[in-house]
């Protein structure tokens, strides 16, 4: 059981502090937020890039913004929040809903759409230059 | 045979995760060997598919580890350096 009551109630408290700290501090205006080590690294952006800005927008429920910074970030969260739903529901009702993560057709669509983002929004023109964070 | 087998957990989502928030190329092996569980046990390779999760739990969890380890790194250093420049204020 991963979603067992004893390890939600475990994670909430984490997930509760990063949610208050992005909600209060804007990543842009203070240099103690972690940077991407690979964009320092190699000035190429990954396809992480922009995620902290776009979690601060999320919970100020600016979602065009959250977009803007980083595109995958509000579809990945839908995939995060799909398989803790289904997987829960499955666990309370005892029935057994697919849960479409584990479909052979699934984590291939998510590389080949991670790594598409990836390349595109390094091209440093229109309309590439929109995916960059 | 095979199906009484319980589905080994593919940690999509962690390497998602991963991926979004650490930025690292772990995140992008992890999804890679999700890929490989769900059709290695599609195929009737149950023990393809119990290697694969393995992999994918090790690459993760090691992304995460790093993630963690830079931002606890990274928090130090601004942490020795605003009291190294609260204390020499005086000084000046």
């Amino acid at each position: 059981m991963t979603f067992s009551k004893k390890n939600i109630l475990l994670a909430s408290i984490p997930v509760a502090i990063l949610l208050l700290v992005y909600f209060f501090y804007n990543p842009e205006d203070f240099d103690w937020f972690p940077k991407c080590p690979f964009y320092s690294l190699t000035g190429v952006y990954c396809p992480g890039c922009g995620s902290q800005r776009a979690l601060h927008s999320l919970v100020h429920l600016e979602f065009g913004k959250t977009a803007s910074y980083n595109f995958l970030f509000l579809p990945a969260l839908g995939v995060v929040l799909y398989n803790f739903g289904i997987t829960v529901y499955n666990e309370l009702s005892g029935k057994q809903l697919t849960n479409y993560i584990y479909k052979p057709i699934f984590p291939k669509v998510v590389l080949i759409i991670v790594l598409l983002f990836w390349g595109l929004r390094n091209i440093p023109f229109s309309p590439f230059c929109y995916l960059a964070p | 045979m095979e199906e009484n087998q319980k589905k080994p957990k593919n940690y999509l989502v962690e390497s998602i995760l991963v991926t979004i928030f650490c930025c690292l190329i772990f995140g992008i092996i992890g999804i890679v060997n999700a890929a490989k569980v769900n059709s290695e046990y599609e195929a009737g390779n149950y023990e393809g598919a119990l290697a694969a999760s393995k992999q994918a739990k090790t690459w993760t969890l090691w992304g995460f580890i790093i993630g963690l380890a830079g931002v606890v790194i990274v928090g130090f250093l601004y942490l020795v350096m605003g009291i190294a420049i609260l204390g020499s204020a005086g000084d000046f």
